[in-house]
């Protein structure tokens, strides 16, 4: 039997298991991002160096703690954080996407907190002069400058969850993984290899359809004047 | 268009009762953590219509002053009036919409295009998209911006002279009586510079807001400013007309700031138009006429083009160089420097000759003419 046969005679299970794959990210990456954006966006300062004892003084203060917070999750393996949620949340979907979305939180944090921040002094400040408050600079100077920045993050945060999800798969999260532990496990037996193969192939099918994806998002949603 | 007749009534004749738009009174403002005023006890009045042009070394007050009076920075103390209106406690946001504001970099929104940014008070002020986009077409003729080709760019696709005009423009748009002014033509190279800075006398020649501005150059303040403040550490330290400011200096720190060449500087005051001239003849049978009227040659359209005969010097060896009638005194000398000629020929708007200013002039004194003050 060979590679071709192999993924014929499987292709049912092998279609059902990218396609849980691709959501399980989807899904993950969807809900961090929404988190890092809002949060970053709720404690972004007016100013870079705001005065004592202010509320920008303490939202710098959170910002700068959550980013530190999320860069030790980030560094805590895969493998161990899975096996920590395993007694809170079980074996499965739930376990498998809540740690996918806590790796999402540092890289797309970081980008949220860094794009927001290096928008041109001049042009805040000379929306400010025009009268535009702090929310309304927030949503449609600050935020759509610092998109291709924070969208960035999200298209890197993707590419590793991709791979972190096959991880998932020891706490029976659905996905590639199922198929790559299982030919590890079986490894000299017969279709061992195969399923390795086939595993990690789609993997990177996953990331190719992600990043036309991200390519389609970028084309729509960075406004016409910063395009690159 | 009844505000179109305000603005040509609001320009005020000199010393013709006129009103003060904006009143600082008492202004102090001290940073957190700071124990020095960065400005201390400011009287200040701006009257209608007149650019004041505030001036001094860096950290003197300048910039703070002009941001307190829209209140972008919040004033420690004192009142601030607009249009006899207290707005020292009212919104800052929905008072900035009430006044034009123009920053160094034009502070243009990238992902703007040129229209919508001219836009952005209009729109937060709640008009209709057809008049937004009429008054940013109106706006950009204003500021010499052909609006076919300019309303749909974007901020990168202009130069940095371009986007300072848009940022006049975008500060202009819903008619502000007051413009705030942060070095706005700082950060241009020098001959757009002082291309923009001609045009912007040509717009407020028809705008007639009033302006406080905010610059680092004293050749500026000299050329713009209806009035000069000079500051230095949280003080004005004289409020004068430039005139006075370079030939009567308050005290010692005025005259240092404006320096030794205050005396060419003020060339740049004395327009040419005000000077009595010497005569100029272009007449052909004026060739043997010895009477020491410099006579020049003139092309078919009357303008001179070289001198025919120049009393007590050999015509030949001097070229004809000339200078608009529009000019200043400063422009004379440039011009005769530039083209190593003794006197220069002042001409008209048609380029025909109206007169004569000789270098010699300069020392043993200019004669303004009869009966123009």
């Amino acid at each position: 039997m060979n590679f071709l046969n192999y993924l014929a005679s499987n292709a049912q299970q092998i279609i059902f298991l990218t396609q849980a794959h691709f959501l399980v990210v989807l899904i993950a990456v969807g809900v961090g991002s929404l988190i890092s954006v809002v949060l970053g966006l709720a404690v972004s300062t007016g100013e870079p160096d705001p005065p004592r004892y202010s509320v920008d003084w303490f939202a710098a203060g959170v910002r700068e703690g959550g980013l530190v917070f999320t860069a030790a999750l980030l560094t805590v393996p895969s493998l161990a954080l899975f096996a920590l949620f395993l007694p809170i949340t079980g074996l499965g979907v739930t376990t498998a996407i809540i740690v996918l979305i806590i790796y999402t939180l540092y890289t797309v944090l970081r980008n949220t907190v860094a794009g927001l921040t290096t928008v041109d002094r001049a042009v805040l400040e000379s929306a400010r002069g025009l009268g535009y408050g702090r929310m309304r600079r927030l949503l449609t100077i600050q935020l759509p400058l610092a998109w291709p920045v924070i969208l960035n993050g999200i298209r890197v945060t993707t590419l590793i969850s991709i791979s972190i999800a096959v991880v998932g798969a020891v706490v029976q999260g659905p996905g590639l993984g199922i198929l790559l532990l299982n030919g590890i496990s079986r490894i000299g037996a017969s279709n061992s290899f195969y399923q390795v193969l086939a595993g990690t192939l789609l993997c990177l099918v996953v990331a190719a359809v992600f990043e036309i994806f991200f390519a389609i998002v970028q084309r729509l949603t960075i406004p016409r004047g910063i395009r690159v | 268009m009844s505000d179109t007749a305000d603005q040509t009534t609001s320009v005020p004749e000199p010393g013709a009762g006129q009103t003060d738009t904006i009143v600082l009174e008492g202004v102090e403002k001290i940073y957190p953590g700071s124990t020095q005023p960065a400005v201390s006890q400011l009287d200040m009045r701006i009257p209608k219509g007149e650019i004041v042009m505030l001036i001094g070394p860096s950290g003197c007050g300048k910039t703070t002053t002009l941001k307190m009076i829209n209140r972008l920075i919040e004033p420690t103390a004192g009142r601030i009036l607009l249009n006899d209106k207290d707005v020292t406690h009212v919104n800052g946001d929905l008072l900035r919409r009430e006044i034009g504001y123009v920053i160094q970099q034009g502070g243009l929104f990238p992902h703007f295009s040129i229209a919508d940014n001219i836009g952005v008070v209009p729109k937060m002020l709640g008009w209709d998209k057809q008049r937004i986009r009429e008054r940013a077409d109106e706006l950009l003729h204003l500021v010499g911006l052909e609006p076919s080709t300019f309303r749909d760019r974007y901020p990168r696709q202009l130069s940095g002279g371009q986007q300072q005009r848009v940022g006049v423009a975008r500060a202009l748009a819903a008619d502000p009586p007051v413009m705030l002014m942060d070095e706005p033509f700082g950060a241009i190279d020098p001959i757009t510079r002082d291309r923009l800075q001609d045009e912007f006398l040509e717009i407020q020649r028809t705008v007639g807001k009033t302006i406080a501005f905010v610059t680092h150059d004293l050749q500026e303040a000299v050329k713009l400013g209806d009035k000069i403040a000079v500051f230095a550490t949280g003080k004005l330290e004289q409020y004068d007309e430039p005139e006075t400011i370079l030939t009567r200096p308050a005290n010692d720190f005025v005259s240092d700031f404006v320096g030794g060449g205050a005396a060419v500087r003020r060339l740049s005051l004395l327009d040419l138009a005000r000077l009595e001239l010497h005569p100029i003849e272009t007449d052909e049978r004026a060739v043997g006429n010895q009477n020491g009227t410099p006579v020049a040659e003139v092309d078919g359209s009357g303008k001179p083009v070289s001198w025919r005969h120049l009393p007590g010097a050999e015509a030949s060896g001097t070229p004809l160089v000339t200078v608009p009638l529009s000019g200043t005194v400063y422009d004379a000398v440039d011009v005769m420097l530039d083209g190593s000629a003794s006197l220069v020929a002042v001409v008209d708007e048609e380029g025909r000759a109206a007169g004569v200013l000789h270098w010699n002039d300069l020392v043993g004194g200019l004669r303004t003419r009869k009966g123009d003050a």
